[in-house]
Order: structure tokens, then C-alpha cells, then sequence
């Protein structure tokens, strides 16, 4: 160990194995489902012709889709329940739950970017422009396995509900998954590669850690909390021979 | 010898001299030679037969009208049968009955000779036939005591006229299984083909003034499979679409039945095609009549039969022409919407009649559509999907296509379940309201699914534009920063 150590250097343990393995799952099993999503959706294009053949024509795509998203609900299932059991069994903070100061930290972040405020807004663990990706992508998700149960099983749906409900689902299905891709794909990668922040890759959710200079920009309440001083020590604050802090089991 | 010489010379000049002889009006008031009466004392009965060795036998019968009617009615029967006169009848023994024939034509050529003849062309080449050993039966084209008048001699304007000096006249050839063909050709009919400019030679390679090859053939559908070959020579682009066809493969598989060209074209009345559609359909008609009957009544055959209505398909607009492919195949299976599609996409077809074009655009991008047209593709380039897919024919119908209009609407849902079943084993009833039944969906026809487009017609660009506003201010704040 060198003597002195730059914030840059001093590592913030962020994300624990459980949640790196987490974003793996979902992110391969993500990919699987729009790549065989996206190009049934636009079939005529020469891309998708192309790619359906390649994966050995149009059932066998369907049906990559479908096994997809089997592991999808299984990942997602298992992520509310190991959510909702830390939350319940106080293990973990409910960190991502949305409350008022996501609010006024998006309305204080518009108000710094047009320059009526001097420094962006302080978050916690999760900043409120990861809550809303968080719950987009959750709340999409479920309506996603909805409507795709709905599609997968027609005929038993159609017992109990009207016919119109199918086509229905299949509008719902791929505009939704048009949102959730956009959000991905503008969002998501913006915040996590193309960031002047992070460029060119937050690796965060890959290492589980982070360096203590963007805990102190990205989330200083939360470090604050983990060294156990004022906020206001937070900014500026340079540590020598700062041991590698372990952080609380995160709950996403 | 010579008294006979004389006879025959004088006959010959009594023949060019009076027409009237031969003039069959006058039949009845030709007096027979004393020595035919007496022939015909016996041979003018029935019952009189000859056999031959071969056990064929031949009937001695004469008429004697036909006989006063022949060009040979001045003759003594004698003059032919020379070995026979009113004192002497010998006994003649034959192996068979073409023996005896070649035998008697014998007689013919020592007044017609061949110098006199042989300017015939299928005389030349009997001629040469007869050289060469095979000896040909004067009687086969001429009859026997029936002997009719040959015009010819005359200078001919042009091939077709010069062939029409014979077939002009009402005669006929037999084939080996006795089925007669007429060779008299309307010439009325050749003139309002399409073929008017043609020659007799440019179908009938081989003949010609010089040459008229003597063909035999088994049967009257053998030379009509045998002359449909002629067509190539000029259509060989159809002919080679014709190779590919169902009706081909059936006839190269040894089935006569299976229409070559001239079924549908016709012969020497030959049409240039689809100037009526409901003479087309007919033509299909002689060997599919069941389908035909059916088609009579669907909404595109009372529309061609009743209306006139030229805008509609006829077979030959869904099967083609000339490359017919079976249509129980896949490949054929899966061209079935682009076929309607050539009529109920085109808006200017439709507009007519008040039809939507949706149908077809809706089709394509449902999942039957969808996966019809990938399994097109797939079957180029990977393994063959045998699973059938639902095309326009499996809920409309085929040959027997109705019209939806006018009928119950839980009518056609009843019935479009059972079709759905057919695949869909375990439909259960509402399973056609899953489907939006050709229509885009609009507030009155899908509520639902209008409202679901609608909301994310909105919502998608909004969620766009507000997440890249904030991506360009976030940038541009830490630009300033910086």
C-alpha cells in the first residue's frame, strides 16, 4: 500500500456479489429478449431477415424468446422477494424506495444545469435519476411478463377474458418494450458510459466498487453515513490511508 | 393384251372427255357394263366373303350404287380385278388380308403409273416407301369400288392452297386402333386464327409441296400429343414453362389424359389468349369439371358468368397457364396470398367494388403472415417448416370463395372457429375476437388496442425528448464547469 492515496484511488465497497450477479442475469437475459424481441417487431427490416435466419428462421426465435423470458420472470421474481424479505426482515435500507426529496433533488439538478444553482443536488444511495430507471424497467418488466404470459398462453386467457384482450396485449407488449428499450438505451447507457461522469465505463455494478471521489460527488449523504461524519466533511475531504470500507448489504 | 390396251386408252379419254360420268348427281342414270351385272349377280349381295390364310377375311360385298357413284363407274370389273372375267373366276389364295391389298393395288398402277402420280407429294413418298420395300395400299386412302375424284393439278398460289386442293374435301385417316380423324380443314377457321399468316409447314414440319411423309400412329391422342410438339418450335418459352407442369409430369409419366397445347389453344382455330376470360376458364373446364361447377358459383365465378365482370380471377390466374404446379406442395401453399393479392391490393381493382386492401396488409404483418413469409425465406436457405400456416383459402375457401357481405356476424364467427380448429385444436369460441378480422384498429372496431397504440403514440416521444433535455443540459452544465 502506497502512503498516500488520491479519493480517486480510495475504494467505496458498493454492490455485493448478489447484485453484480443481478445485473449480469438481467442484462444477458435483456439483450436475448430484445435482440429476438425487436427484430419479430420490425421483421421486414433487412437487419431482422437477416438475424432471424442467422438464429435458424422464425420458430426458433420465438421460441429463444420465449425460454428468455422464462429466466427473465425468475430473475425478477427472485428480486422482489430477496427485496421485500431484506426490507422486511430490516437487513438492508429501503433504499430505492422513491420519497420527497427525489422531487426536489430532480427540480434542484434542472435548476443547477440552467445555472440558477451552484452545485448539483446531494442524493443518497440512489440518485433520483436511478430510482426512475430502477422503477421503469421494474414496472415495465411486470407489464412486459403480463402481456407476454397473455401472448404465450392465448387460448387459456381467452377463456376467461374477451378476445380483444390479446391483440391487445400485443400492442401493449411491443410499445412497452419500445419504452423500456429506449430507456436502456438513452438512459441507461448514457448515465453509464457516454457520461462525462463515468466515461467511459462506470464499472461499479461489474467490480462492486467505487472510488470514494464519485461516492462524495454522486452520493455523499450516503457516505456521509458509512464514515460516520457530518455531511458537510463530505466535500473536499481528502482521506490518507482510508481503509476500504465495506458497505451495508445494498438492497438493488 | 392389246385389245385391253385399247380399252383402257379409250376409257382414259371417254374419262378426260365427259365429266359427266363422273358427276355423282348423275349416278343413277349410269348403265353398268353387261359383264358388271353379271358380277354383281352375286357380289351385289350380302354374305359373300374371302378368306385369308392369316384367318382375316374380306367382304366380297359390292354396292352398286356406291360403285355407279366412283369415278371408276365406266369400268368393266375386269379392268381391275384382271384375272377374273364373266367366263373365268379363279381361286386365289392370300397369306392375309394386306397381302391382298398390296396385291390389287397393283392393278391400280398400271393406268395411274407412277410418272402420273408421283407429282403428288404423299404420293412421292409412298413411292419411295414402295421402292424401299414397303409397299403402300392404293385402296387405304382411295377405297376400293367408292373411288372418288381427285382435283389437283391446278397451280397453286400459295402452300396453304396447295394443300387445301386435298384437304379442303371431306376425308379422314384411321389409326391403328380405329379411332378415325377428319383431315378437312375449314379454311374459314385458319383465317381468323392467330396463326392466319402461318404456313401448313411451319406446324407440319416435313410436308410440304415435295414431301408428304406417311406417319402412322396408335392413336388419335398420340398424334394430337405428337403434333403438340410443333408448338415449340416457335413458343419455346412456354414450352419450357410447360416442362415444369403438373400436366407435363403426368403425360411424361405415360397418362394421355393430361392436356398438351393444342387442348387448351385448339388447332387450325388457334386464339390469341385472354381475350374472354369466361373461354379460358372453359377450356379447364373439360377435364376439371367438378372444380369448374364449383367455381360457377363462388363470388368470382357468378361475377365472370352472370356480369360479364372481366375484373376477376379465372384458374389460370391463381395456377398460371403454362407452368402449372401441383397445388397440394408448400411452395404452392405459400404463393397463395401473393396471388389475391395481385387483385385485393390493388386499390384501384378494389375501389370498385367497396373492398379494403387492409386485408392483405393485415394478413402480412400477423403472425400468420409473419411466419408465412419467414418460412418462404427459410425454405431457401435452411431445413423445410412442414407445418402448414393459415393463408387466405383456409378461411375463405378455394374454388368456392363467398363473399362475407351481407351474413350474420355470429354466423361467420361460428364458422371461422371451426376453421381456427383445424389448427387450433383446443380454440375455444370467442378465439376469432382475438383476432382484429382484417380491420386496422380503430376507436369503434378495437377500443383497446386504439387506446394502447394512442397512449404510446404520445407517451414514447415525450419520454424521449425529456430524457435527451436532460442528457444535453447535463453536458452542457459540465462543459461550463469545466
Amino acid at each position: 500500500m502506497t502512503d498516500i492515496q488520491t479519493d480517486a484511488e480510495v475504494k467505496v465497497r458498493r454492490f455485493s456479489r448478489g447484485r453484480i450477479f443481478e445485473h449480469w442475469l438481467a442484462a444477458l437475459t435483456f439483450t436475448i429478449l430484445v435482440v429476438t424481441g425487436i427484430s419479430q417487431r420490425f421483421f421486414a427490416l433487412d437487419i431482422s431477415q437477416w438475424l432471424i435466419l442467422k438464429l435458424g428462421g422464425i420458430d426458433n426465435v420465438r421460441l429463444i424468446h420465449r425460454y428468455a423470458a422464462a429466466v427473465f420472470v425468475i430473475a425478477a421474481a427472485s428480486h422482489i422477494v430477496i427485496a421485500a424479505l431484506g426490507i422486511v426482515l430490516k437487513k438492508w435500507q429501503p433504499s430505492m424506495v422513491i420519497n420527497r426529496n427525489d422531487f426536489t433533488d430532480a427540480v434542484h439538478d434542472i435548476r443547477y444545469y440552467i445555472g440558477r444553482e451552484n452545485a448539483p443536488a446531494r442524493c443518497d444511495r440512489y440518485t433520483y435519476k436511478q430510482k426512475f430507471e430502477y422503477w421503469g424497467i421494474l414496472t415495465g418488466g411486470l407489464l412486459m411478463i403480463a402481456t407476454g404470459f397473455i401472448l404465450w398462453f392465448p387460448m387459456t386467457v381467452v377463456r376467461v377474458f374477451p378476445g380483444e384482450l390479446i391483440p391487445a396485449a400485443k400492442a401493449l407488449h411491443s410499445n412497452e418494450a419500445m419504452v423500456i428499450v429506449l430507456l436502456i438505451a438513452v438512459w441507461h447507457i448514457y448515465n453509464s458510459i457516454f457520461s462525462p461522469e463515468v466515461f467511459p465505463l462506470d464499472t461499479s455494478i461489474f467490480t462492486g466498487y467505487i472510488s470514494r471521489e464519485r461516492m462524495a460527488r454522486e452520493h455523499p449523504i450516503e457516505l456521509a453515513r458509512i464514515e460516520g461524519t457530518g455531511l458537510g466533511e463530505i466535500n473536499g475531504h481528502t482521506q490518507k490511508d482510508a481503509p476500504v470500507l465495506k458497505a451495508e448489504e445494498p438492497s438493488s | 393384251m392389246k385389245g385391253r390396251k385399247i380399252f383402257f386408252t379409250v376409257a382414259i379419254l371417254l374419262l378426260c372427255v365427259c365429266p359427266a360420268f363422273v358427276d355423282p348427281v348423275s349416278a343413277r342414270d349410269i348403265v353398268l357394263s353387261d359383264e358388271a351385272g353379271a358380277c354383281l349377280g352375286c357380289h351385289g349381295k350380302q354374305g359373300i366373303v374371302k378368306r385369308f390364310q392369316s384367318g382375316e377375311s374380306v367382304n366380297a360385298f359390292v354396292d352398286a350404287e356406291k360403285f355407279k357413284a366412283s369415278v371408276h363407274s365406266f369400268l368393266t370389273c375386269s379392268g381391275c380385278h384382271s384375272e377374273f372375267s364373266m367366263d373365268n373366276h379363279p381361286s386365289r389364295r392370300f397369306r392375309s388380308k394386306k397381302q391382298y391389298q398390296i396385291r390389287a393395288s397393283l392393278e391400280c398402277r398400271r393406268c395411274h403409273t407412277d410418272e402420273q402420280i408421283k407429282g403428288k407429294p404423299i404420293h412421292a413418298g409412298l413411292l419411295k416407301g414402295n421402292s424401299e420395300g414397303k409397299a403402300a395400299v392404293c385402296t387405304e386412302c382411295h377405297s376400293a369400288h367408292s373411288v372418288k375424284p381427285v382435283t389437283g393439278g391446278k397451280v397453286f398460289a400459295g402452300e396453304g392452297q396447295y394443300c387445301m386442293s386435298c384437304h379442303g374435301y371431306n376425308f379422314s385417316m384411321t389409326f391403328r386402333n380405329g379411332e378415325v380423324l377428319r383431315l378437312t380443314i375449314d379454311r374459314s377457321h385458319l383465317e381468323g386464327s392467330a396463326h392466319s399468316k402461318l404456313s401448313c409447314s411451319d406446324c407440319h414440319y416435313g410436308f410440304s409441296s415435295e414431301e408428304h411423309p406417311r406417319r402412322t400412329f396408335k392413336s388419335r391422342r398420340e398424334y394430337t400429343i405428337a403434333l403438340s410438339e410443333s408448338c415449340r418450335r416457335c413458343h419455346f418459352d412456354k414450352y419450357t414453362k410447360t416442362q415444369e407442369s403438373i400436366h407435363y409430369a403426368m403425360l411424361s409419366k405415360g397418362n394421355l389424359k393430361a392436356p398438351a397445347c393444342t387442348d387448351c389453344h385448339g388447332a387450325h382455330s388457334i386464339a390469341s389468349g385472354s381475350r374472354e376470360k369466361s373461354l379460358t376458364a372453359r377450356r379447364c373446364q373439360g377435364c376439371h369439371p367438378a372444380i369448374y361447377d364449383i367455381y360457377a358459383k363462388s363470388v368470382h365465378g357468378k361475377a365472370l358468368f352472370d356480369e360479364h365482370n372481366q375484373d376477376v380471377p379465372i384458374c389460370v390466374d391463381c395456377h398460371t397457364a403454362h407452368d402449372i404446379i401441383h397445388p397440394h406442395t408448400l411452395d404452392y401453399r405459400e404463393s397463395i396470398p401473393a396471388m389475391c393479392s395481385n387483385c385485393h391490393a390493388d386499390k384501384a381493382i378494389m375501389a370498385k367494388y367497396g373492398l379494403s386492401t387492409d386485408v392483405v396488409k393485415t394478413y402480412l404483418s400477423d403472425f400468420h403472415g409473419i411466419t408465412l413469409g419467414f418460412y418462404k425465406k427459410q425454405r431457401e436457405t435452411l431445413s423445410k417448416p412442414a407445418r402448414p400456416i393459415a393463408v387466405c383459402t383456409d378461411c375463405h375457401g378455394i374454388h368456392n370463395i363467398s363473399s362475407t357481405r351481407g351474413t350474420d356476424a355470429a354466423v361467420l364467427k361460428a364458422n371461422l372457429v371451426k376453421r381456427c380448429q383445424q389448427c387450433h385444436k383446443d380454440a375455444p369460441k370467442n378465439f376469432p375476437d382475438t383476432w382484429l378480422s382484417h380491420y386496422e384498429p380503430t376507436p369503434a372496431r378495437a377500443p383497446l388496442v386504439y387506446a394502447v397504440n394512442l397512449i404510446y403514440k404520445i407517451f414514447i416521444p415525450i419520454l424521449v425528448i425529456g430524457l435527451f433535455l436532460q442528457i444535453l443540459l447535463h453536458i452542457w452544465r459540465y462543459a461550463v464547469d469545466r
